[in-house]
């Protein structure tokens, strides 16, 4: 018998003892960014670093992993950090959504309603919602504290200005439990309705940003707009050209070289689910 | 000779920290810690699976009188290496009994509002739960969620409606029973259930 080549989940003890201190207080804090001491991951960072750091925080032996890449269970990034876990923890793996008790997700949110019993955790790139209208972290720090988010609706006053609507498709800011803006990750706004009072416990983890938060279970989410210029996720004339579905997000494929275009659900468990092939 | 902390640190750390983890998401639910841990009396095994999953040699700890007891000293140093602090302000983790809590809740370490995660975590060791004293609501609570715990008075509960109205700095609270834990973070709102 050979030992483990790894510690249980990859990291070592003391890196797991100071991120989950941090996942406590983002939870205590819903929307605030905490700060954590990002390790180096054999992986790069935009590869999901931080996702990966928050998951092996929080992995037992018992669960089952599911790891999505823009809805798409069999995209590089999703198997590699899948195989990852199987490798290091030694976990089961699913892509079944309602199977799974732990969820990675690149830049999606399941179309399957979420439980209590599962955690969605996040990859996250640009965790400061602010940071492209304010690149000093320590004014952004201040903007938080104060509750200063004025420059945020200017923003998206400007988009209203100049294009007749908010432009804002990803990563569209949102409110949480009354208190911090935050940025959702780089998901379609179609998803951000489902960030808003969801049953399962919602990680954030900035691997190159070394930030971690959270959404607390049933916890407010609104995403910022305007009285007379509500908030609205985007529609399409088309349904998945495989499961026919009207429900869910949908990625347009280009087919050919004359513009023939076919649109499907970015979430392959949901279509799969949708056409009986599971 | 010093107990022997948990029976296989990472498996044992990523159970407990699971429960820990689903208590502080979901304030008043109080949940059974399965992790196999043993502790020196009278620190109490949840309590003791609370401080081995996270506090070493970053966290300054407080000991209460209580459990400032040679043997739980020794515990906590030998598996955690966590600094023992005098001043329960100078904690980043303070552990209790309901019967011999720090004087002042407020005088912990609060965050500042740039960072308000720099607080203190205070853990109470309780002989258990009996809901009816508070109703919580916020963040994590679907509703409402009636909530108490043995030997805390109205007193207590005063000090943490008051540190809930300091958010978002302030404190969070695990409560440790025998193979159970709660949690009551800073995000959650308290109302008084019966005068006391």
């Amino acid at each position: 018998m050979n030992a483990p080549a790894y510690n249980f989940a990859y990291l070592n003890e003391q890196t797991k003892r100071m991120i989950r201190r941090a996942i406590l207080k983002a939870i205590a804090i819903p929307g605030y960014q905490a700060p954590f001491a990002s390790r180096e991951m054999p992986m790069p960072y935009g590869w999901g670093t931080g996702g990966v750091q928050v998951t092996a925080s929080v992995l037992t032996p018992e669960d089952t992993l599911k790891v999505i890449d823009q809805g798409a269970d069999d995209t590089t990034n999703a198997v590699s950090i899948r195989k990852f876990f199987v490798k290091t923890a030694g976990v089961a793996t699913t892509e079944k959504t309602e199977e799974a008790s732990v969820i990675q997700t690149r830049h999606r949110i399941p179309e399957t309603p979420l439980t209590e019993d599962q955690i969605l955790v996040f990859q996250v790139p640009i965790p400061e919602p602010l940071r492209f209208l304010e690149p000093r972290e320590t004014e952004t720090r201040t903007m938080h504290a104060l509750e200063e988010y004025g420059v945020m609706h200017v923003k998206l006053y400007e988009d209203i200005a100049q294009y007749g609507e908010i432009a804002t498709t990803y990563a569209y800011p949102a409110r949480v439990a009354e208190r911090y803006v935050f940025d959702p990750s780089p998901i379609p706004k179609f998803d951000n309705p489902k960030l808003d009072g969801c049953p399962a416990l919602q990680l954030f983890g900035a691997g190159r940003e070394k930030r971690i938060y959270a959404v607390p279970p049933y916890t407010r989410v609104k995403s910022l707009d305007f009285e007379d210029h509500p908030f609205e996720v985007q529609r399409w004339d088309q349904s998945c050209a495989l499961c026919g579905t009207r429900e869910s997000f949908l990625d347009e494929i280009v087919m050919d070289d004359h513009g023939t275009r076919m649109f499907v659900c970015s979430d392959t468990d949901f279509c799969a689910k949708t056409r009986g092939e599971r | 000779m010093t107990e022997r902390g948990f029976a296989d640190v990472a498996i044992e750390a990523a159970h407990a920290f699971r429960v820990i983890m689903q208590a502080m998401a979901r304030p008043g639910r109080v949940l059974d810690i399965g992790a196999d841990v043993r502790a020196p009396a009278p620190l109490l095994p949840s309590a003791a699976a609370v401080a081995l999953t996270l506090c070493d040699f970053q966290t300054p700890v407080w000991l209460s009188p209580q459990l400032d007891d040679e043997r739980i000293v020794h515990y906590l140093r030998f598996h955690a290496g966590a600094p023992l602090v005098a001043e329960p302000q100078a904690a980043q983790f303070i552990f209790a009994t309901s019967a011999d809590l720090p004087p002042q809740l407020g005088l912990l370490q609060q965050g500042t509002h740039d960072y308000p995660d720099r607080s203190a975590t205070l853990v109470i060791q309780v002989a258990g739960f009996v809901p009816g004293a508070v109703e919580l609501s916020g963040p994590g609570i679907r509703g409402r969620e009636s909530f108490g715990v043995v030997g805390l008075d109205g007193a207590f509960w005063m000090a943490m409606a008051e540190n809930h109205a300091r958010f978002p700095v302030g404190i969070d609270v695990i409560f440790a029973a025998p193979g159970q834990l709660a949690a009551v973070p800073r995000s959650t709102a308290i109302r008084m259930l019966e005068s006391a």
